[in-house]
């Protein structure tokens, strides 16, 4: 797979197709630098410093595992000619590049269909390779207020904040890719043909808020922020328990509860008792009724309970209950994630031993597995040039003093 | 007639809220998924919001969008016939979805041991909140206990405010999505080999991904990211950063991140409409000249080199306020983005029904309930050119239940 995407929605695409066992081959260059390699969050020196450098992103790295890095200038043309006798080599094309640089970089469908017929080339626009928003700007933290996720989630009071990350980039967008992708490789099986395959953006997103946009079209209402509660489950929301130090720059500690049905009710109302045994609470429809009253209710005894044991309490009694937990829980402190081993720990050059996110799909049979750490940057030209576009050694010496080549 | 993407192969569910969107996304790009449902459909079957002009069991909106271009079957798996009929179904098709409790499909006869037995090609895809082993793969799960348990719902919200979730089962949707790549690696497997597998998803681990830096931030320098609300991760409040009320609405504002025009831009529009204030002229244009990414990370290296800034940020910020006060939030987001300004429309869902780009691509799909009854229904999140994907409206509660079994002979 030729990888010429960047940030978060293209990367993570090919480290899950990289992951069950293609060769991808991640094209990149300074001129148009994966600004990841230059985020945060980095190590730290033994003085307490930032390391810095290309290779020092954890945000890069945890997205490019197992991939060869392949650095290539694109802006010239005998770079393009390049890229075009490795796509030539590959089954898979993948771009996240707005439709301008696509075009300007020359590589189009149409022209990556005549160099490679059995070819499968995703793009990942925005908003698409045609319409009148073609060349708008974007990434997750533009589109999360696009899609409407920014209008629909959280407190009302508290006004349209976002979701405090860029959601669509790491699940949906690349999500999505794949199983389009992987759809077409099947077409391709049986026919020998590739194709094209679009992931729009704002299309893939909005359509994981469809609910909201399916009333609108059906019923003409407008959903707005209704914080944490649910139109089905009540209690449903966030109660704060009693802080935790040892839960770094973290540590006020929530539990989140959800009630699905008055036969858990009555769990909750045997585990916390006093208030909750009034009968007003002892239907959906009354428990509705009195929200703040219930909340206020359950938030007074989770205050002074460490959120570990009231999750243990309510969920021993089947109730649905969870921490909200940070990294260093999921990471060091959740039993459960490392008994299943989801994170990997690899050793990278640079960055040391990383844990790095391992494949959320188990597969009994054909397990995915990440067998070594992100690139360096541009580690993999020789290799690529070499091995797989079959590149003479006369050849690559020309085009590195070229500067095509680095 | 046109060549779907998955023709030819028939997939058996067992799905109410979390696997759902697996089973739609395989469907719409051609399977054939039978949602096998208990008599009177399960809860989500039942779940706001409702079309007036269809009854319950039909008429869940929530439930349509998940459950797209399938056919519905009514099976009582509480009975020994009805879980006879179930195994042999699933034996017909080369693949299972289910997001039942662990050991639930199993007590019936259809779990996945029992059936490889029969066919050794299938694939079985299990979506469950944490799931199949573990020292809490029992535990109970909805979608908000994913969210918490799966580190996002941390990074989210005002610090004063408690942890938000995020609106639409994004729990659910991830693990489903998660789950839609496993049984297409598993299912091209299968084609090649004949060996089936089972697959199987955690809606906890589905977020992790979804935690952004936070993951890293924690094994690189043992801190922990937390929910910082409107303000960036520095923490601080900075100028075209972040919402803006507009005159009708709300506009997202993102001019310091590594795209697109920077900042003088933005003040050379607000001077069109004669509303730059001071900001066109020093000290601010050189100030306004350097907020960008690299101003940003410095920022992010070395906190305390703002000390002397907010009181000029908060003269910029009012500024920017009161222009993007004035005008309609749709205009401040095409013509910003035509100035190659990245801003967003804060979008309602109405926004996106009228959305330019969505409408004049014909994203829209419509659904025929007969009688002339048709509704509007968002479209696919891809286009694939050779293969399209179609979206066949939800099937009625037990529509192909006749067919489908007098099928099995």
């Amino acid at each position: 797979m030729a990888d010429f995407s960047w940030f978060g929605a293209g990367p993570i695409a090919g480290q899950t197709l990289r992951t069950f066992g293609a060769e991808v081959i991640r094209v990149e260059s300074e001129a148009k630098m994966d600004g990841l390699r230059l985020g945060q969050p980095v190590p730290k020196n033994e003085d307490g410093t930032l390391k810095s450098g290309y290779n020092m992103s954890g945000y890069y790295n945890n997205f490019n595992a197992a991939k060869l890095s392949f650095q290539l200038n694109l802006n010239t043309e005998k770079g393009q000619e390049v890229a075009h006798r490795l796509i030539e080599k590959c089954d898979m094309f993948l771009t996240n590049f707005t439709p301008r640089v696509v075009k300007r970089w020359n590589l189009e469908w149409p022209h990556l269909k005549a160099i490679n017929p059995r070819l499968i080339a995703a793009y990942q626009p925005m908003q698409g390779l045609e319409g009148p928003h073609r060349d708008f700007l974007g990434f997750g933290a533009v589109l999360t207020p696009v899609t409407g996720f920014t209008a629909l989630s959280g407190f009302p009071e508290r006004g349209p904040i976002g979701v405090g990350t860029n959601y669509p980039d790491y699940v949906i967008n690349p999500g999505h890719t794949v199983v389009a992708m992987l759809a077409a490789l099947r077409h391709r099986n049986k026919t020998g043909k590739g194709q094209l395959v679009e992931l729009p953006q704002v299309e893939s997103v909005v359509n994981v808020l469809g609910t909201a946009v399916a009333d609108y079209l059906a019923t003409g209402h407008v959903q707005v922020q209704d914080g944490n509660r649910s139109p089905i489950m009540a209690p449903h929301g966030a109660f704060r328990c009693a802080d935790d130090p040892d839960s770094l720059d973290s540590e006020d500690r929530w539990v989140v509860i959800a009630l699905r049905n008055d036969v858990l009710w009555r769990a909750v109302v045997d585990t916390i008792g006093g208030g909750a045994a009034d009968p007003k609470f002892d239907t959906f429809e009354g428990r509705k009724a009195h929200e703040a009253e219930l909340e206020a209710l359950i938030g007074t005894w989770t205050r002074d309970r460490k959120a570990e044991d009231v999750m243990e309490a309510l969920q021993s009694r089947g109730v649905p209950c969870g921490v909200v937990q940070n990294a260093q829980d999921m990471l060091d402190r959740d039993p459960h994630i490392r008994e299943r081993g989801y994170y990997r720990y690899l050793d990278h050059a640079d960055t040391g031993r990383s844990a790095y996110d391992g494949p959320a799909m188990v597969l009994s049979e054909t397990p995915g597995e990440l067998d070594a750490p992100a690139p360096l940057f541009g580690n993999d030209t020789m290799d690529v040039c070499e091995r797989i576009i079959g590149m003479t050694s006369d050849e690559i010496a020309d085009l590195m003093a070229e500067g095509v080549l680095m | 007639m046109t060549e779907r993407a998955l023709d030819g192969i028939r997939i058996i569910e067992f799905t109410d809220f979390t696997g759902a969107y697996c089973g739609r996304l395989l469907a719409d790009l051609g399977a054939e998924v039978i949602k096998v449902e208990p008599p009177g459909g399960g809860h989500q079957r039942h779940t706001p919001p409702f079309y007036s002009r269809l009854a319950e069991p039909d008429n869940s909106v929530a439930f349509w969008v998940h459950n797209t271009s399938k056919k519905s079957v009514v099976i009582d798996l509480e009975s020994v016939d009805g879980q006879a009929e179930a195994k042999r179904l699933v034996l017909s098709a080369d693949a299972v979805i289910e997001d039942n409790p662990v050991g639930w499909m199993a007590a019936r006869g259809l779990g996945y041991e029992a059936l490889r037995a029969g066919k050794p090609a299938l694939v079985y895809v299990s979506i469950t909140g944490f799931g199949q082993t573990g020292p809490h793969a029992a535990w109970a799960y909805t979608d908000i206990v994913g969210q918490a348990m799966g580190g996002i719902m941390t990074l989210a919200g005002d610090p004063a405010d408690p942890p938000n979730q995020l609106y639409g089962n994004q729990s659910d949707v991830s693990a489903s999505i998660q789950a839609a790549q496993g049984a297409m690696l598993a299912l091209l497997h299968a084609e090649a080999t004949g060996q089936g597998q089972m697959v199987d998803v955690s809606a906890q681990e589905s977020l992790s991904m979804s935690q952004e830096t936070a993951m890293m931030y924690w094994d690189f320098q043992r801190h922990n990211r937390v929910r910082t609300g409107g303000k960036s991760i520095i923490g601080m409040e900075l100028p075209g950063l972040g919402s803006y009320e507009a005159k009708d609405g709300y506009i997202y504002c993102m001019v310091l991140a590594p795209a697109g025009a920077e900042f003088p831009e933005l003040i050379a529009w607000m001077d069109e409409h004669g509303m730059a204030g001071p900001l066109a002229e020093e000290p601010y244009a050189t100030l306004v000249a350097n907020l960008n990414m690299r101003f940003l990370s410095q920022l992010m290296v070395n906190p305390e080199s703002a000390a002397a800034l907010p009181q000029q940020m908060a003269v910029i910020e009012s500024h920017l306020k009161a222009f993007f006060a004035a005008l309609p939030a749709v205009e401040i987001y095409e013509e910003g983005q035509r100035r190659k300004l990245l801003i967003g429309l804060v979008s309602t869902p109405r926004d996106i029904a009228e959305n330019h780009q969505l409408r004049a691509r014909d994203w829209f799909c419509t659904f025929d309930f007969g009688d002339g009854n048709t509704v509007e229904f968002p479209g696919a999140p891809y286009r694939l050119s050779e293969t399209p994907v179609e979206i066949g409206r939800p099937p009625f509660l037990g529509e192909h239940t006749e067919a489908i079994l007098a099928g099995l002979g």
